[in-house]
């Protein structure tokens, strides 16, 4: 089929109005769980499927935004290097509770899942649901887990982190910035970074810190701990 | 936009795109950390070495954190193709995806307030 340029602008407005429409509403009421992310897949979910269009349809014309994904990335470089000064005298730390952190949750999980569900590829790609989805992607081949599940599983693992992570962290005392920012960028990745980066650049600093530093944890831990299982 | 406004935005994306495709550059050769990633260090490395005007980024920076949030949806539209797993594994699934992604939460999250909270001892004593 043609591309026609006004499906184009449609599918692009589309998703740009939806989204933005819950923003303004999550603003306005200020509940945590009218976050616009997850709303958005609420409401476009439906109105594609009650209308016949297929995914591939719809990506199509507004995968410009997965890719825009890449230079906001880049950007959070800036707020990183703000908070270099205070991050410095603690990488250490960082990085010894972020290996501990997500070994173990990794060890847990592929227990968890060859338990429940008797089936090691699954296990595979729900262990790597913390992790930005290139990486995780990658691994979930290299490992013999399967694809779908794994991004379907980083998208469920980055909603939790937006929605619940911050209540969830405060409710066990866990009220410095700087922790909250740490945990949410290691378990819910780059999206739970955009969310938590809107707070303060100290938030932002430290999940995307936590982003960073676990993407290469678990590059390097995962071959080492997942095939014992297999 | 005013004028100087508008160069800061042109100066911006310049500085992003650059770094960015450094990243490819790098991720080429060591296909160990996506390109984003790479570039997001070599931003911060510019910025450091004073290569990069922070004061020029500011705004763009904001703007972007502000809005980013968006970009997440085609890709997360995406499990609508996936029903047939998810009718067969999506409850445990879920379920076990949301547990594990708050276990992890507050492991991090509690080791490392408790050694933010020793420092704080140490520096008050």
């Amino acid at each position: 089929m043609l591309a026609h340029p006004i499906d184009f602008i449609f599918y692009i407005l589309l998703t740009i109005v939806t989204y933005h429409l819950f923003v303004v509403m999550q603003n306005k009421l200020k509940l945590i769980w009218l976050n616009p992310m997850m709303m958005s897949l609420l409401v476009l979910i439906p109105i594609l499927s009650l209308n016949d269009i297929s995914y591939q349809r719809y990506y199509q014309d507004t995968q410009i935004f997965t890719q825009l994904l890449e230079p906001a990335i880049v950007a959070l470089g800036f707020v990183l290097y703000q908070q270099l000064h205070t991050i410095k005298g603690h990488l250490k730390g960082i990085f010894i509770i972020l290996s501990s952190g997500i070994s173990l949750i990794m060890l847990i999980n592929m227990m968890m899942t060859i338990w429940l569900l008797e089936r090691y590829d699954i296990a595979v790609s729900v262990s790597l649901k913390s992790v930005t989805t290139p990486i995780g992607l990658a691994l979930t081949e290299q490992l013999g887990g399967i694809a779908a599940i794994t991004a379907v599983s980083i998208i469920i693992a980055g909603i939790v982190g937006a929605i619940w992570g911050l209540p969830l962290l405060k409710r066990f005392g866990i009220n410095d910035p700087q922790a909250q920012g740490l945990a949410i960028g290691c378990a819910s990745h780059a999206l739970g970074t955009a969310t938590v980066s809107k707070l303060s650049y100290e938030h932002g600093a430290y999940s995307s810190l936590a982003l960073v530093v676990s993407a290469v944890i678990t590059a390097l831990i995962s071959p080492l701990i997942i095939p014992f299982f297999s | 936009m005013n004028k100087a406004s508008f160069l800061n935005h042109a100066y911006s994306a310049l500085v992003i795109t650059a770094s960015l495709a450094l990243g490819y550059g790098i991720n080429a050769v060591f296909d160990f950390l996506p390109a984003a990633l790479y570039g997001m260090l070599l931003l911060t490395f510019g910025l450091q070495a004073e290569l990069v005007n922070p004061h020029k980024l500011q705004a763009s920076v904001d703007w972007i954190i502000k809005h980013m949030g968006v970009c997440f949806v085609p890709a997360g539209v995406g499990i609508m193709e996936h029903e047939a797993l998810i009718a067969e594994f999506g409850l445990v699934l879920t379920l076990l995806v949301i547990l594990s992604t708050m276990t992890l939460l507050l492991v991090i999250g509690l080791l490392y307030q408790r050694q933010l909270n020793k420092q704080k001892a140490l520096v008050d004593r």
